[in-house]
């Protein structure tokens, strides 16, 4: 035991050994808590902000790239959508339009043929008409001529006969 | 690890040349005397007023604060232990040194754990002057930290800071100790790792060097303690009036033995790990002392391999020591700077501590 705590012994306090010891710490706590640590400390506290705030950064962007692309796909949707409805509208004006036009010429047609059989019908008129005077007309001359020639019965047979033939050849 | 392990044929051969007298077969009368002086345990671990560099001794300086027959108070300084005797001031008792006429009163000659303790910061100065212009460079700020020093700097720091300082001291108020508790740290690591080597001395492995290193804490914890701290200490909340005065010596005694538990843990391992190395190796020269040197030889095998185990062993502890002094003294800071803001939850506890 006297050999432990005797002078220069293993539990020996060695007060100016001490003296030594805490004069070194406290220059060099006071160099290392002044000088030498806090722009190590702010350096490595820096990166760690920078790259949490990266971190987070890129988790908005990505938020909003996602909302982008969902918003675009929207719009191709709609986009879509409205030009199917689009062809679809002008299939139909197409479809109208014809037929409107083959209605239309139906009517145009239908319209001239009535026309055609209406003229027809007024020629046949006019005709029928027509071949009325010329049989009255035919009629009252050949009467006036069976009268002329009253006298000799076998000229007058001659003549109604020839009439007849003359007027199936006409 | 296997730098540890190439040391140790280096450290046989350094005890060998030191002690020479070894090789020899020796079987003359005066062993037991030889025996005693070939294994000096106790100087081995002791402090000293030389350096041992790779077995040559490089004598310190010498200085004294001392009282002659007069009582005239002097300092005195000397190159050496030899110059401070030739100056016939002084003269050799036993191991000491002491004046012929009066006593000393304070030594404050410098020692070969003092310059390891100075070795230790040093090495931490380089490392962090390292790291810093590192940092100033841009490099580990703008880019990645580059190469295997600048991540184990990183590594150790963040290691204080997050597992250490952050976990232990309240809120925001950790960042301020986080440069004492990486200082501490990374020195008395530095310390016990230097202790490793096979002619140093280990800083840590010393009562006085350690105390310090306490004290330190103990001072910051108590100049960081807080109204409810102090309130512990003086005037325990929660407990009948008779125990607040009952309390007084025994929070007063728990705020001393915090830094002496501190000090003699650090002290004893350093210290025990240094002495089971030189025992165990001992071994070999005891066995070459009582039964020749083929005993020895034999021995010699086991003895290495114990030591090789040990060395690994000590490495851990050196790592394992500085974490562990850092961590309690980032524990009695924390609890000393804890603001109680709910005092009904102490009295919880202390309700919980009585129904047990």
């Amino acid at each position: 035991m006297l050999y432990l705590l005797a002078g220069g012994g293993l539990l020996s306090f060695n007060t100016g050994f001490a003296v030594w010891i805490a004069i070194s710490l406290i220059v060099f706590l006071l160099i290392m808590t002044k000088y030498a640590m806090p722009p190590i400390m702010a350096a490595l506290e820096g990166r760690e902000i920078t790259i949490r705030e990266s971190l987070e950064a890129a988790e908005v962007a990505l938020a909003k790239a996602k909302a982008i692309s969902e918003d675009n796909e929207k719009a191709l949707r709609e986009a879509e959508q409205t030009a199917h409805q689009i062809r679809k509208e002008a299939k139909e004006e197409a479809e109208r339009i014809r037929t409107e036009r083959v209605a239309k010429a139906k009517d145009e047609a239908e319209q001239i043929v009535e026309q055609a059989k209406l003229d027809i019908k007024q020629e046949k008129q006019s005709a029928l008409l027509a071949l009325r005077q010329e049989v009255a007309y035919l009629a009252i001359k050949s009467a006036s001529l069976i009268i002329d020639a009253e006298l000799d019965e076998e000229k007058n047979k001659k003549l109604v006969d020839n009439y007849i033939d003359n007027l199936s050849k006409n | 690890m296997t730098n540890y392990f190439t040391f140790l044929p280096l450290l046989i051969v350094v005890l060998l040349l030191s002690q020479p007298s070894v090789l020899a077969i020796n079987t003359e009368a005066d062993d037991m005397e030889k025996s005693e002086t070939s294994i000096d345990i106790m100087g081995t671990v002791a402090d000293h007023n030389y350096f041992t560099f790779f077995g040559t001794k490089l004598y310190l300086p010498r200085l004294f604060l001392w009282e002659d027959a007069n009582g005239i108070i002097q300092f005195s300084t000397y190159r050496s232990t030899k110059k401070a005797l030739a100056s016939g001031e002084f003269e050799q008792v036993d191991d000491a040194i002491k004046p012929t006429n009066g006593t000393i009163l304070v030594d404050f000659s410098l020692t070969s754990h003092l310059i390891y303790f100075w070795f230790g910061l040093g090495a931490l100065a380089l490392y962090i002057m390292f790291a810093g212009s590192r940092y100033k460079k841009g490099i580990g700020t703008s880019t990645a930290p580059k190469g295997a020093l600048q991540n184990l700097f990183e590594v150790f720091y963040e290691f204080v800071r997050d597992e250490v300082a952050k976990p232990n001291i309240d809120g925001e108020k950790y960042k301020k100790y986080v440069p004492y508790l990486f200082t501490m740290f990374m020195s008395i690591a530095f310390m016990n790792v230097f202790g490793l080597l096979p002619w140093a001395a280990t800083a840590t492995a010393d009562i006085t060097v350690t105390a310090v290193l306490a004290l330190f804490t103990f001072f910051i914890t108590q100049f960081s303690g807080t109204k409810d701290h102090w309130q512990h200490v003086f005037w325990f909340p929660g407990v009948p009036l008779g125990v607040k005065f009952l309390m007084i010596p025994v929070e007063l005694i728990g705020l001393l033995t915090k830094p002496f538990a501190l000090a003699i843990r650090l002290f004893a391992n350093m210290m025990s790990g240094k002495i089971m190395i030189i025992a165990i190796l001992g071994l070999i020269f005891i066995f070459n002392d009582m039964y020749g040197s083929v005993a020895a030889y034999s021995v010699s095998i086991l003895s290495v391999a114990m030591t090789s185990v040990l060395y690994v062993l000590k490495l851990l502890v050196a790592l394992l020591q500085a974490y562990i002094f850092t961590l309690l003294s980032a524990v009695f800071i924390g609890m000393a700077a804890e603001e109680h803001e709910h005092d009904h939850v102490h009295d919880d506890h202390i309700h919980a501590e009585q129904s047990v």
